[in-house]
Parts: structure tokens; sequence; C-alpha cells
């Protein structure tokens, strides 16, 4: 086993907790049943490791055999790269033809290795008609860095391709390229939606998260739908700040459904409009050039937290469709100009 | 009675910064003068606005060069009882020696010649033939404090406003040799945020022949469960036309001032995005002057205005002292 891969294979394991350990080995299924019952899963984890690099070594482990182990460590661990999403389109009147997945992965290997010489390119199918890319780039001359690859989730039944954004954005062009051609596409245009969250971006993009928002009828009159309103509520709210409540609570909930949101980290706004201020007609009122500004909302969960918003008095609802429309329109990232 | 006024004398003799930090003879002599002026209301509805010209002379860059552009955390500190400048060195060795006791790694300790202690530490451990590396820095300073200096005798030293660079463990055994030391007492020193937008306000307000940083405001939400930041960045010079069409009075900074110009950016976000940011938390603000957070935090850009923010925040000092 070559030196180099016996390392990358070793700080691979290291990475992985130790409660995941023989479940991601398992998923590997390079070693088998016989060689890992030899291992001692309560030693110390440099000893553990030890021993299942010596039985790597045993079977001849190869560098696919390395990428693919790194391949299921991402796919437990997708939230620690942030993912781009690519959106691919067909040209006017091209047929929609069978996906053939070997076929896609053939070309799509050939691809880059033709642009570069020396590149790794792995696969891993998962259910779902998703196909996993590891791609760990070299040049014409320098050997492929697996130690920066790029991952791709590509669902072969949709347009859309997911990216870990950590790579070296010289080589984008290239995998774009590679992506459209052999996926049979014509044109790639990266969304301006960004996410550690892959599930999320997958709710966002293809809409799943709105099913359950389909059955809702909204003709069911208000006082059987349930509010969240606290049924002991202070006796002391008045009558008009009850109707308002619920006024609020109507619209934050035909918003954003009763349904979960998916997980976003940030919305970012690039404003670019001219200042208009009810308070004082004068402020700037012969300036024509607008104001420059970035805006940038941050949260562990955006969409849960815009959602309170409203309810607890610190936005008006409904609320603005800058951020109501982060789910509808696919977009974590907006230039908004005057009109 | 506004005393914020330039100093009358161009500094007599000495353009050190350290008369800035630490008034030594000069501010004795305006002790006297204060001592025969009316009551003195702390935080006045207006403040004269940091002016380039009166103060750049004073300020040698490259002495400043350390302070800019550094994370400084501030505290209050009430008068020193009989500190005098003259004991620096006996100071300096009672301090080493206490730090040896408290922290059995050796550091050792020096103190230089100026009027701002500088406790520059170096670590005794076997990187010896490295340069010492200074680790922790820490400065008094009273920057037109006259409001404290009346009310104290003559045994006190007034150094109202500490702040200090490095390790958390450092600032808490020197402060703590200090505060025994000198019977005095310190207390992290928080920027609420009607003082942010103060700073803000005044900050933008300053003329500057190019901006190194963008202005940057920083809010934190308070809604539950999850927490939410929104962060609102205008490019200086928008703000600065801003604050142009906003400001009425020549050479002065007044509250209605300051409350418009935020109202104008609370405004234009809501126009926006709906949301009332004034029922929300300015936790941060941050320009080419200077950047502020709210625990105490706080980073100077630019040596033409440290006397300008030096000066605020001695005042925000003393406010916590009374």
């Amino acid at each position: 086993m070559d030196e180099t891969v016996a390392e990358f294979i070793k700080r691979t394991i290291l990475k992985i907790p130790m409660n995941e350990l023989t479940t991601i080995l398992k998923a590997w299924d390079f070693l088998s049943e016989n060689q890992l019952q030899t291992v001692n899963f309560r030693q110390r984890k440099e000893s553990v490791v030890q021993h299942l690099i010596h039985l790597c070594e045993e079977k001849r482990a190869s560098i696919s055999d390395a990428a693919l182990l790194d391949i299921i460590y991402m796919q437990f661990h997708q939230h620690q790269k942030v993912w781009e999403v690519f959106q691919m389109s067909k040209g006017p009147g091209e047929d929609v033809d069978l996906f053939d997945m070997k076929q896609f992965k053939n070309s799509f290997k050939k691809i880059l290795q033709r642009a570069l010489k020396n590149v790794t390119v792995s696969f891993r199918e998962t259910e779902e008609n998703a196909v996993w890319i590891r791609i760990a780039w070299g040049t014409q001359y320098t050997k492929p860095n697996q130690y920066k690859p790029t991952y791709v989730v590509y669902y072969s039944q949709t347009p859309y391709a997911f990216t870990s954004s950590s790579m070296l954005r010289r080589n984008t062009p290239l995998l774009g390229q590679a992506l459209t051609i052999a996926s049979k596409h014509h044109q790639i245009v990266k969304m301006d939606l960004r996410s550690r969250y892959l599930d999320s971006l997958k709710a966002i993009v293809f809409k799943q998260y709105n099913q359950t928002f389909e059955t809702h009828n909204s003709t069911t009159p208000l006082q059987e739908r349930s509010l969240g309103l606290d049924i002991n509520m202070d006796s002391r709210i008045i009558h008009e700040n009850i109707v308002e409540k619920e006024r609020v609570q109507r619209i934050t909930q035909e918003t954003f459904g009763d349904y979960p949101q998916p997980q976003l980290e940030f919305a970012q706004y690039k404003l670019e409009t001219k200042f208009k201020s009810g308070l004082n007609g004068s402020i700037l009122a012969e300036r024509e050039e607008p104001l420059r500004c970035l805006i940038k909302f941050s949260s562990p969960h955006l969409l849960e937290a815009l959602k309170s918003l409203a309810p607890a008095g610190i936005a008006d609802a409904p609320l603005s469709p800058l951020l109501t429309c982060i789910p509808n329109k696919r977009m974590n990232y907006f230039k908004i100009r005057d009109k | 009675m506004d005393s914020y006024s330039a100093p009358e004398s161009t500094p007599s003799a000495s353009s050190r910064p350290e008369d800035y930090f630490i008034g030594a003879t000069p501010l004795q002599k305006r002790l006297e003068s204060v001592r025969k002026q009316s009551s003195f209301i702390l935080t006045p509805p207006r403040r004269k606005i940091p002016q380039c010209s009166q103060l750049q002379e004073d300020v040698d860059p490259q002495k400043v060069a350390f302070l800019l552009h550094k994370q400084w955390t501030l505290y209050s500190l009430t008068p020193l009882y009989k500190f005098s400048y003259s004991n620096l060195k006996e100071y300096s060795r009672l301090l080493n020696a206490f730090i040896v006791a408290e922290k059995q790694k050796g550091l050792a300790v020096e103190v230089g010649e100026d009027f701002n202690i500088k406790i520059v530490s170096k670590s005794q451990l076997p990187s010896e033939n490295r340069e010492g590396k200074v680790l922790w820095t820490g400065w008094f300073c009273c920057v037109f404090g006259d409001s404290l200096l009346e009310t104290v005798s003559e045994d006190f030293t007034c150094l109202p406003l500490f702040l200090a660079n490095g390790a958390e463990s450092n600032t808490a055994i020197i402060g703590t040799w200090f505060q025994k030391t000198f019977d005095c007492y310190f207390s992290p020193l928080a920027i609420n945020a009607f003082n942010l937008s103060w700073m803000a306000a005044m900050w933008t307000a300053c003329k500057m022949d190019h901006y190194v940083a963008t202005t940057e405001f920083l809010w934190s939400v308070p809604c539950s469960p999850q927490s939410l930041d929104i962060s609102f960045a205008i490019h200086p010079e928008d703000a600065k036309a801003l604050w142009d069409s906003v400001h009425k009075t020549p050479g002065e900074v007044t509250q209605e001032e300051v409350d418009l110009f935020m109202d104008c950016l609370y405004s234009h976000f809501h126009r926006h995005f709906k949301i009332h940011l004034s029922a929300t938390r300015l936790v941060r603000v941050s320009t080419s002057v200077a950047s502020a957070h709210t625990d105490g935090k706080i980073k100077i850009l630019c040596h033409k205005y440290l006397i300008g923010v030096l000066a605020y925040l001695t005042e925000l000092a003393i406010f916590q002292i009374e």
C-alpha cells in the first residue's frame, strides 16, 4: 500500500468519532467481517487506528478505496462544509433523455481527466437517485491533493447539483462543464443559495417542505385552527390587543406554514436603494445616488427566528417579502436596487 | 458650562502624548481653574466634535502606533490613593514580586519610564533567545476628566480609564495588585446602546481623508428560541452624507442629531424589511475611526482622533464611577 494512501486513510479514520467508527467501517464495506472482528474497539483510539491500517495494508487498499471512505465520512458530517447550489438547464427544444448513471459517471470522469491529467474522481450512489461525487484536484504536473477535495451531490432526476464550496476557485468552471456535459445539459448557473444544511437546501430547492401546506384549507374558521396562543393568556390583555395578536398569528402562519422551517444560517442583502424617509422629507433629498448597504441576518435557525419576529412585536405583519421569499425564491443572497 | 474646549495652552513645551494620557502639571493647573467653575453636567446634550486640527499636531503617529488596531478591554478605575509618578521603579519591583508569587511560572515584569505605565511581560520559559514578545499591555488614562478631578483631594491620582490587551488572567492579577496597593477599584466598563449610538454619530462626523473600514452596526434581536443577529454595513461615504444632511449645528453634536441619524438608519431598514431595529439591542458599532462593542471592547483605527475617542471613554468611565 502506498505510503500516501496509508497516511490518508489514517487521517480519515482519526477524524471519525469512536461511536461512529463501526457504522462507517461497515458502510465502507472494504474490510471483511472477519477482519473487523479481530479489532478491539475498546482500546485507545491510536491503537485501534494502527490495527485498522494494518488490515487495510493486508487488503492492499488503493486510493479509490480511501476516497470512498472519505465520501462516507462526509456523508455523515455534511454540516462541516458550506454547500452551494447549481442549476442546469437544457437548450430549447432538447428532449429529456433517459438518464444513464454509468454513462454519466464515465463521461464526467473523462472530461476531468482529459483536462487535468491528475485528478481522483470517485462516486457513491445513494437512494433518491442521487450520486455523491468526490474530486481531488491535481494539475498537469502535480498529484491530486487528497486533503482538499470537492464534493458534489447530483440528483439525477433533477437539474440540481449541490457542491461543497471549499474548492479551489479555479476549478469551478471545469467542474461546471463536466457536470453539464455529462448530464446532457446545456447550461449551468449558480444559485444565490448557500447553507451548511444540505437537507434544508434540498427542501428549499425541491420545495419539499411545502407538501403539508397544500393540505391546509385556508377557509377553515379561525377557532378551529391552532393559533399557538397561550390558553391561559393574561386577562389584562384587552379585546383589541387580542384581535391584533390573532391577526399577526394568522398572517405569520399563512406566510410560514405550520411545518418546521428549513434550516438556514444566514441571509445577505446587498442594497443600492435611495434613502426615502417618512420622518423628514429634506434628509438626503437632493442626493441622486443610492445608499450602498450590506445587510446580513445570522442565526442558528434563521427562518424560525424570522417567523417569531412579528408575534414578538419586533416586526410588522406581514413581514417584508424580501425575507419571506427566501424559501420560495430559493435564494439567500440578494442584490436589491431601486426599480 | 462646556469644558471640552481645546487645551488653552498649545501643550506647554512638550508634545509627548503621555501628557494627554495622564496630565501631570498642565492638568493640575487646570484643576485650579476648574474648581472655580460652576457645577458640571456629566453627559451634556451636546459636545464638541473632535476637531482634527486641534489635536493632530499633538499626537505623534509613531508613538501611538502600538495603541491602534488592537482590541482593548475597558475598565473604570476609582482614584488611586498615594500613587506617585516618581515611584514607578519601586512599583514595578513590587508588582514583579507579586506576580511571581501569584503565578509560579516566573513572569518577569518591566515598567517603562513613561507616565503611562506600560507593563511588558516576558516569559522566562526556554525560548529566551527570542526577543521578548509583549504578552499583555495595560494603560491608565485620563483625558479631559475635569469633573472627577475637582472632587478629590490631593492624595489621589485620577486615572479613571483603564485599557487592557492580553490574557484575562494577567489582567486579573495585575488588577488585584493595584487594588491592594492603591486602595482603588476596577470595574468592567460596559457601553450601552445609547453611548454606542453617540459614538457612531461622532465618529461618522469626523472628517477623514480616506476610509479604511466600512461603517457597520450590529444588533442582537431578543427573539426566542433562536437568536438572531442583524448586521447593517453602510458605505462610509454614504454614512457621512447622511450625517451631513442631519447635522445642523457646526462644531457640535447634539442629542437630536444623534437620534435623527439613528432614526434614519432604522427607517431605511424598516422600509425594506419591516423590522423595527429600535426594538432590538445595539451591541456593536464600527467606523474608520474606531469600533466599540457593548461588552466594553474597543479598537481604535485612526490616530488623528485618538484623543477624542479617549475623551469620550474617559467620560463614560467617570460616569460609571460616580
